[in-house]
């Protein structure tokens, strides 16, 4: 099982040290005049478990956006697994999305679809064989533990579940980085770490993960890679780090 | 693209264009229902114009000069009107019809009328004529007029009047007739990209995932393209079907008093389904993808 999600492309990356996220001096200001981000200087490995920290509207949903190109920076350079986001045709945006998983906070399932159903549709709209889908669905069910659930309908699963496969259609594309968008903020303490430990799990198979959160506990709990952000500024780019700043 | 992968993405943008229409039903046939309006109206106004035209035709190959010559015209003066006649520009043939062969004319006329013609035993001799056949209808006047000028001729007579009357009519209906589909072609086009707007509002969550996962732009766009077309054809498809119903009492009209040849070939009924057909994927195809345009152009 793990063999057959084994990511050689994503092992490559992290063995060579090239980063799966670079932001070099990357400005965001609104067309309103609101300074989103500035002058933000980030390197991530690929292999990497970062956590995105900081109070709300201090620039992590800015952040997020530009790395999944919905926005472009007003002023410096992104480049995410070895694009640079601002020279990116718009033809070629789909396949960067392909190279990125991201998962939320609302799941953003499609109620009136299966589970199997929801992990295939992000196959079936990139023009995926049918023999592929069939292939690869029960895999990442399998990886996200919900092989038993895959004719229940969303409304039928708990929220951890419900996360889960939307961590799993977040995978079907063999990402090289997984963004976590407070994966955990509606779900309770329990369900979190289950979902803090699949997500290590996803991690140890070689794909990046930046994980955006609010949760203090966890973040203490993991001693892991912290970004925090305040006003729009990197205030802190500490390794094994806790939520709050301790000197 | 490969050849499987395009049948893959055919298939997944028609199975999602049907299930648009459904997801929308009413929407979706009320659109189509102003699609059948719109090509009704278009087949009616292109049977009508092409009748006109048909029977245009048949009148331009009648419009002709007829001169009446005074009693006693001798020959000789005869042959010179007829040659004066035959040197006139748009003249096509001239011939001379003598009070016998009018006499004769005139019987005839009685017979097809299931008459006899009783001059009660009285002995009347008819005028004799030239008839002058057109290369070009409009050139009827400046004919009458020369040949009138002539001392030998007594009165002239043309069909120009009617001719010039059909003309107008079928002007005035094509005027009509195209304003009128214009406003219900514009109709059609609002219809359907309400329709589509309607569509991608209802499906935005499905198109934000789309977007998220790498779907390209063909994969979100197209199925409501279709979607759109999807109300062009179906409009299209019943409008024949309504043509051809009709058809079997209306071309008998078309033949005898339109004397339209074409009425009677195949080929006018393929000729009106293609323009139907044209019409109905042309404008919801326009609609469509204007309500695209407009609605995902924000996709990045």
């Amino acid at each position: 099982m793990i063999g057959a999600l084994t990511r050689p492309r994503a092992r490559v990356e992290a063995a060579a040290d090239q980063p799966v996220i670079s932001m070099v001096d990357v400005g965001m200001t609104y067309p309103n005049g609101k300074v989103a981000l500035a002058d933000v200087n980030v390197r991530i490995p690929g292999g990497d478990f970062v956590f995105l920290v900081g109070p709300s509207g201090a620039g992590k949903s800015t952040f997020i956006r530009l790395l999944i190109r919905e926005q472009l920076p007003t002023s410096g350079r992104v480049v995410v697994a070895g694009r640079d986001l601002s020279r990116l045709r718009r033809r070629d945006v789909p396949k960067l999305r392909r190279r990125i998983g991201i998962v939320f906070q609302d799941f953003r399932l499609l109620p009136a679809k299966t589970v199997f159903e929801n992990v295939a549709f992000a196959l079936e709209v990139t023009g995926a064989a049918g023999s592929e889908i069939r292939r690869r669905v029960p895999q990442l069910l399998s990886l996200v533990g919900l092989q038993d659930h895959a004719d229940h309908l969303p409304t039928q699963l708990s929220g951890g579940e419900q996360q889960r496969v939307a961590i799993a259609r977040a995978l079907v594309h063999d990402p090289a980085m997984l963004i976590a968008d407070e994966p955990t903020g509606n779900l309770d303490p329990v369900t979190s770490w289950e979902i803090i430990q699949l997500l290590i799990q996803i991690n140890a198979l070689g794909t990046t993960v930046l994980m955006a959160t609010h949760n203090q506990e966890i973040v203490n709990a993991m001693r892991r890679r912290v970004l925090a952000l305040e006003h729009g500024t990197l205030v802190r780019d500490e390794s094994g780090a806790a939520y709050e700043r301790e000197y | 693209m490969s050849p499987f992968a395009f049948v893959r993405f055919i298939g997944f943008a028609v199975v999602r264009a049907w299930q648009g229409f459904w997801r929308n039903a009413m929407m979706s046939l009320a659109a189509t229902a102003t699609v059948i309006l719109m090509l009704v109206l278009l087949s009616g106004l292109f049977i009508v114009i092409a009748g006109l035209n048909s029977g245009l035709e048949f009148i331009e190959n009648k419009v002709g000069v007829t001169a009446r010559l005074l009693e006693g015209v001798p020959q000789s003066q005869r042959e010179v009107v007829i040659a004066y006649a035959e040197d006139l520009p748009g003249v096509a043939t001239v011939e001379y019809v003598s009070p016998e062969d009018a006499m004769l004319r005139l019987r005839e006329a009685y017979r097809q009328r299931g008459q006899t013609l009783d001059l009660g035993g009285a002995d009347i001799t008819l005028y004799a004529s030239i008839e002058i056949s057109l290369v070009d209808p409009d050139a009827a006047a400046a004919v009458a007029e020369a040949l009138g000028s002539r001392p030998e001729v007594d009165r002239i007579t043309t069909q120009q009047d009617t001719y010039e009357e059909l003309l107008n009519i079928i002007g005035v209906i094509r005027t009509v007739g195209i304003v009128a589909l214009g406003l219900v072609g514009l109709t059609v086009l609002f219809m359907i990209v309400n329709t589509i707007r309607i569509a991608v509002y209802s499906r935005a969550n499905e198109i934000e995932i789309m977007r998220l996962v790498g779907a390209s732009d063909s994969f979100i766009r197209w199925p409501f393209i279709l979607e759109g077309i999807l109300c062009g054809l179906i409009g299209a498809l019943i409008t024949m079907v309504l043509v051809a119903i009709v058809w079997e009492p209306i071309q008998p009209v078309l033949v005898t008093v339109f004397q339209m040849p074409t009425a009677v070939s195949a080929q006018f009924l393929a000729t009106l389904s293609g323009v139907v057909l044209g019409a109905g994927l042309g404008v919801s195809a326009l609609g469509s993808w204007i309500s695209v345009r407009s609605n995902l152009s924000a996709a990045t």
